[in-house]
């Protein structure tokens, strides 16, 4: 198997599934961070988290271990399988990259700070919860509260990029303070809610009120918005926009909002989709 | 309705017994026993009343537990106590369930059990005010005793509760028709307003009904708050208001000298959930700038406030909390009874004081007939067929005192009235037991 990146040698872990579990593994603790020096003996003595116990990792998973790695940066971790009951995979990752050849459960990349998080499937909610660097890509779709803050929490993401491929499900980055999300699919109620900073950009079609109570930050909608806040106030038709350094083309309707916050976060609709709000 | 004549045949009268009902505690209640039993109450309402009184009723008396055949037979306190306690002893995932029903006395050693075999914690609001919990830890919480409202409100506002129905004496001790220190005419001194989609039987007695849309909520709300600031409404309709409905109301509101919001689960659980609370405290937030206003969840059970009191005082999260890695954790989806019940995690789930036989959603239910039930309970019902031990408790603010907590965080202390029957025990005794038992299997096993 190769078991490079580009000219660099990385060192790359596989893991593939052979039992499954209901009680959800924890994988915070598997991260390229910690295990970057971990030989193939570390992984079979190491006990995963399940539930209050810890149970052996080769009761759920073959492992192999190729090459060597001086630093996370050089660790490239391969989850070959759904890890549907898999839980904070990548959560609070520096470095490296993790592949997951599936499904993720609840808190992939969480408090992620760097490094690159794929999921060839779809991410259950609280995805990149409180992500401050990094990358996560998402091939299929995420459920609630991805990018979003701890519960009760009133700073969310703040830095790094989420990416999903498929559909967002309620309240994607709740308390938004940095960072990017795009979302190419669709995406249900409240995105952005409590934003202060950071950008959002939406290619499918929204249920309702995004931008709730946002103080700052932007919202790019490139499909149709059924419901719109009155919390938003017409500011201009613009044509080709540019907004936080990215260039968009075409028609936009702009709005300035919530002033039920006094805020001056800007929501951008692409005009063509949506003349049913002018 | 037929006439009752008044119960005269009595021993005596337990005076200022707390109702454990809902969550007005109202601590006015007076009990009239004869031989033990209670034969009459007075000042509750028909729901307090009638827990009171036919507490007989299918009341479960003694120890039980499941055998092969799938029948529940009864057996001594020790060998109950033991079955319970291996099960939790040997469970990966447990969930102990319920305590609204309980006192605050039991739910100490509940919690000190909890972090003994790393289990998950949680309550009725998991199911109800959650996401009003939720909701206050983002943005606060404005409010009040329900003295203050008897006796400054001027305008209530009920949404999405119907008091007249879940919490009856609500209207007629706390809030509208009591006569207050600056309200000395009582109802004539008040406006009361409701919003909820229903014509409700509050609805009926309120002087203005707003019956916005279902899921309707956020989007009133926040174009309430938009006219707050000055804003002169776009669309003509809003959640299915007239804008200038929302205008006039919005004007009242302001023009108060004190008003009071109360909210139930029609605000908690419709489309955007503990958001609707959010805006909901923002807008009381943005009334404090004209007048004064304050807001209040109507809490269900007499003790749901008390376990997110307790456990957000002992823990620092209010409900559904995580020891299962030896510290406490605490997120929505994850660490709830609910989720862990439809994704088939828990293994040992022990229910005191609830009854989610009764309430919970099927898929929950469906893996709860596979996995083992412990219930430690005092009446027989819908989770009692579940349930592979049964333990029964004692009836709280009846058969034992206790410490409660009312909707507006006003501890109280319930008496009892009458002794337990012979072979039931205490809710804090049996959760205490358990813990020792659990106590020992740990150290024998280490």
């Amino acid at each position: 198997m190769q078991a490079n990146r580009g000219d660099v040698n990385v060192k790359q872990i596989t893991l593939t599934p052979i039992k499954f579990s209901s009680v959800a593994l924890e994988f915070d603790e598997l991260i390229p961070d910690e295990i970057y020096s971990w030989s193939k003996e570390d992984f079979e003595k190491y006990e995963v988290p399940v539930g209050n116990s810890r149970f052996p990792l080769t009761d759920y998973y073959d492992i192999e271990v190729e090459g060597e790695a001086q630093s996370p940066e050089e660790v490239k971790m391969i989850i070959d399988g759904d890890a549907g009951r898999v839980k904070y995979i990548g959560g609070k990752m520096g470095a490296g990259e993790i592949i997951v050849n599936g499904d993720a459960d609840l808190q992939a990349g969480a408090e992620m700070e760097g490094g690159s998080l794929t999921i060839n499937g779809n991410a259950e909610s609280y995805c990149g919860r409180e992500m401050r660097g990094g990358e996560i890509t998402v091939m299929g779709n995420v459920r609630e509260y991805a990018g979003t803050s701890y519960i009760g929490e009133w700073r969310g993401m703040s830095g790094g990029k989420l990416t999903i491929h498929g559909n967002a499900g309620k309240q994607l980055a709740d308390a938004m303070s940095g960072g990017e999300i795009h979302v190419m699919g669709n995406c249900d109620i409240l995105a952005g809610i409590h934003m202060t900073k950071g950008f959002i950009q939406i290619d499918g079609d929204v249920t309702r009120w995004p931008g709730g109570q946002m103080k700052n930050g932007a919202i790019v909608i490139n499909g149709r918005l059924e419901r719109l806040l009155e919390g938003f106030e017409l500011d201009a038709i613009v044509t080709d926009p540019e907004v936080e350094g990215r260039q968009f083309t075409g028609k936009y309707i702009k709005y300035i909002g919530d002033i039920g916050v006094n805020g001056k976060g800007t929501l951008l609709l692409n005009a063509e989709k949506n003349r049913h709000h002018l | 309705m037929a006439y009752e004549p008044p119960v005269t045949d009595y021993d005596e009268i337990v005076e200022n017994c707390t109702c454990a009902f809902c969550g007005s505690n109202c601590d006015d209640v007076d009990i009239l026993v004869k031989d033990n039993h209670v034969v009459g109450v007075r000042h509750a309402c028909r729901l307090g009343a009638s827990k009171i009184m036919e507490d007989e009723d299918q009341r479960l008396t003694v120890p039980m537990i499941r055998d092969e055949n799938g029948e529940l037979m009864e057996v001594d306190w020790d060998t109950a106590l033991d079955r319970a306690a291996e099960l939790i002893a040997g469970a990966v995932r447990p969930v102990f369930y319920g305590w609204s029903e309980t006192s605050i006395e039991a739910m100490k050693p509940g919690l000190e059990l909890t972090e003994l075999v790393g289990a998950v914690i949680d309550n009725q609001a998991t199911i109800c005010h959650g996401p009003t919990v939720q909701a206050v830890q983002n943005v606060g919480y404005p409010l009040m005793t329900l003295g203050e409202v008897k006796n400054r409100a001027d305008m209530v506002v009920y949404t999405g509760s119907n008091p007249m129905n879940a919490h009856p004496r609500h209207l007629a001790r706390y809030t509208t028709f009591p006569k207050g220190f600056f309200r000395k005419r009582g109802r004539f001194d008040r406006t009361l307003v409701t919003w909820d989609p229903k014509y409700s039987d509050t609805a009926k007695l309120s002087d203005i009904w707003i019956p916005f849309e279902e899921n309707g909520d956020y989007g009133f709300c926040n174009a309430i708050r938009a006219v707050l600031k000055g804003k002169e409404l776009k669309q003509d309709f809003i959640s299915g208001i007239p804008k200038e409905d929302i205008v006039a109301l919005t004007e009242k509101m302001k023009n108060t000298q004190f008003g009071a919001l109360f909210f139930g689960l029609g605000l908690t659980h419709t489309l955007s959930k503990q958001r609707n609370i959010d805006i909901a405290i923002q807008l009381v937030q943005d009334l404090n700038k004209y007048t004064k206003w304050v807001l209040l969840p109507m809490r269900g059970h007499f003790n749901v406030n008390g376990f997110n009191i307790f456990m957000a005082y002992e823990m620092g999260f209010p409900y559904g909390v995580d020891f299962c890695r030896g510290y406490p954790r605490y997120m929505i989806g994850e660490t709830t009874t609910i989720d862990l019940l439809n994704r088939k995690e828990c293994d040992v789930f022990m229910v005191i004081a609830a009854d989610p036989g009764a309430h919970f959603p099927g898929g929950a239910l469906a893996h709860l007939v596979d996995i083992p039930v412990i219930q430690i309970d005092i009446h027989w019902g819908p989770s009692t067929e579940l349930a592979d031990v049964v333990l029964p408790g004692t009836f709280i603010g009846v058969e034992t005192a206790g410490t409660s907590y009312r909707m507006d965080s006003v501890p109280i202390y319930m008496k009892k009235a009458i002794d337990p029957p012979e072979t039931c025990r205490e809710d804090e005794w049996i959760v205490n037991e358990l813990l020792q038992r659990v106590k020992k299997i740990k150290e024998a096993s280490k």
